[in-house]
């Protein structure tokens, strides 16, 4: 199968002011990818998303875009949701109304097209009927789910999301997984996550990074998750198994787990 | 006095006290709706204390410039710093408001004990701004400094509430935000300048909070909070006016607990109906 790299890392390294977060990193993140970021907390998780936002410039070495592919410019960023205001009201309707203020432009209003490019990524996400509800009222899945539909907004060709089960129950989580595979494979979208919750990623994503400060390493689940990688990183004696056809993670020796 | 009677005093002998209150109170409220949003009320405050201290300066001969002049450049350049400040990790945006705070006061206190020739009593008066005694020339200057913080608000209405919304994501989409963020604290910074020498530092930080937080209480829509502010900060000076003149009180502490029990019975209203 052919590929086209989308974000090249050349032995970048990373980090805030003289504060290396990871050294010398060199991977690939291409076309059409689910790629799934883990680690533990403060491992530089972050640090590698704000670099793929380009938010973040590498302190040496380089982080480069497919310049022949426009899906590369084309981010939507999905953040954690404790990160938005949750004291004005603003609608549904508003908040993924702001995914198309850069399309709109400066000195412009959101035209008819954008109400229904509104509208529909709403209707992808299955929450058209909360469109006129106070965004800081809603559960925490549908928040999340509102962060994604405006993501969606902007069109992009590759969804960003950090941290989009944190904090919520199983069926939520369950649900927005779902839905993020589902648009990865009904939509054909690049999806690039962030997660601390292994098993989240684990049975989604078809690459993965490892990431830690003193460890580095990206491929497929199998390659990169082992037990010998993950007790490594987490200095844990975690055991990866497969139950029901799905890979399941738990560590060794706590309450009756042999 | 009648209430007839008091009114066309007003209008016939103070009418800039009744506008300028007014244009302030709607300016301020409309501004305050961010800062409440963004929670850095205490901005309001250090902003005055800063602009206050700005006027104090221009009694020095080394700063002899006209008092508005005076005290709009020290406040944005005090804007220019905090926003830097506001936006780093390293110390509590509490703190740093904190320091600028009692700083400003403390260097004005020093300002005036040296400055020759005027009283410490009139310097204060000025200082504190007199709603009453408005000029006509500090009218004007207050309403195109209006025309200017709601032409610039208005026209970048979207990107001034992505922001305020959501920092990072409007980061990531090409908005600046730190240019954005400095663009408001500037003209945060001249609509407090130039009304805290109008009407006082009371009134101002007064203004920036109550119509903001009546009107997140009273409407459930981001527009209409915005609306809701600025009919608050439009109509509590004139009612403070009016009961000032009746009943012999100071202006500005009558206006701001107008404001306040507007605030009141808004919280009542918002109670009754979660209720």
């Amino acid at each position: 199968m052919d590929v086209t790299p989308l974000i090249v890392f050349k032995n970048a390294t990373l980090g805030y002011g003289r504060k290396i977060v990871l050294k010398d990193i060199s991977f690939e993140i291409n076309e059409g990818d689910y790629f799934g970021m883990v680690g533990p907390n403060g491992a530089g998780k972050t640090t590698l998303l704000r670099a793929i936002l380009q938010t973040l410039k590498p302190m040496s070495g380089a982080v480069s875009f497919n310049p022949r592919s426009d899906a590369a410019m084309r981010f939507g960023y999905v953040p954690q949701r404790d990160t938005v205001d949750h004291i004005m009201p603003y609608t549904v309707h508003e908040v993924v109304m702001m995914g198309r203020y850069r399309q709109i432009g400066l000195f412009r209003l959101p035209r008819k097209e954008d109400h229904e490019i509104v509208l529909e990524s709403l209707r992808h996400v299955g929450i058209e009927g909360l469109r006129g509800m106070s965004f800081r009222d809603l559960s925490g899945g549908q928040k999340q789910r509102v962060l994604i539909a405006r993501a969606l907004a902007s069109k992009p060709a590759v969804l960003i999301l950090d941290e989009p089960t944190n904090g919520m129950d199983l069926s939520s989580r369950v649900s927005i997984l779902e839905l993020i595979h589902t648009l990865h494979e009904e939509n054909k979208l690049t999806v690039i996550m962030v997660s601390h919750l292994l098993d989240d990623v684990v049975n989604y994503v078809k690459r993965i990074a490892l990431v830690e400060q003193s460890f580095f390493q990206v491929g497929t689940v199998d390659e990169v998750l082992t037990e010998k990688n993950l007790s490594a990183v987490y200095q844990l004696p975690v055991s990866v198994r497969s139950v029901d056809g799905a890979k399941a993670i738990s560590i060794r020796g706590l309450r009756g787990d042999t | 006095m009648e209430i007839h009677d008091i009114v066309v005093t007003i209008l016939a002998e103070f009418p800039y006290a009744l506008y300028g209150s007014m244009l302030v109170g709607a300016v301020c409220a409309f501004l305050g709706v961010y800062i409440v949003a963004k929670r850095v009320v205490f901005l309001g405050a250090v902003l005055t204390q800063v602009s206050v201290f700005g006027l104090a300066l221009t009694f020095l001969p080394a700063f002899a410039l006209p008092h508005t002049v005076g005290s709009l450049a020290i406040t944005l350049v005090a804007v220019m710093i905090l926003s830097r400040l506001l936006t780093g990790r390293r110390i509590p945006k509490d703190a740093v408001l904190g320091f600028v705070f009692v700083f400003s006061i403390a260097v004005r206190i020093l300002v005036m004990q040296k400055a020759p020739k005027v009283e410490v009593s009139e310097i204060e008066s000025l200082l504190r701004g007199d709603i009453l005694f408005v000029t006509p020339e500090l009218f004007y200057l207050m309403s195109g400094v209006f025309v200017l913080a709601m032409t610039v608000h208005l026209a970048f209405f979207k990107e001034f509430t992505y922001i305020s919304f959501d920092a990072e994501t409007a980061n990531t989409q090409g908005f600046k935000a730190d240019i954005w963020e400095m663009l408001f604290y500037m003209i945060a910074a001249v609509v407090i300048s130039v009304a805290t020498h109008m009407v006082g530092d009371i009134f101002v930080f007064g203004f920036l909070v109550i119509p903001p937080v009546a009107a997140m209480l009273l409407v459930r829509r981001v527009k209409k909070i915005f609306l809701a502010s600025v009919v608050i900060g439009l109509l509590s000076p004139s009612v403070g006016l009016l009961l000032a003149f009746k009943f012999d009180f100071p202006s500005s502490p009558t206006m701001v607990a107008v404001g306040a029990v507007v605030l009141c019975a808004a919280w009542l209203v918002n109670r009754l109906r979660v209720n």
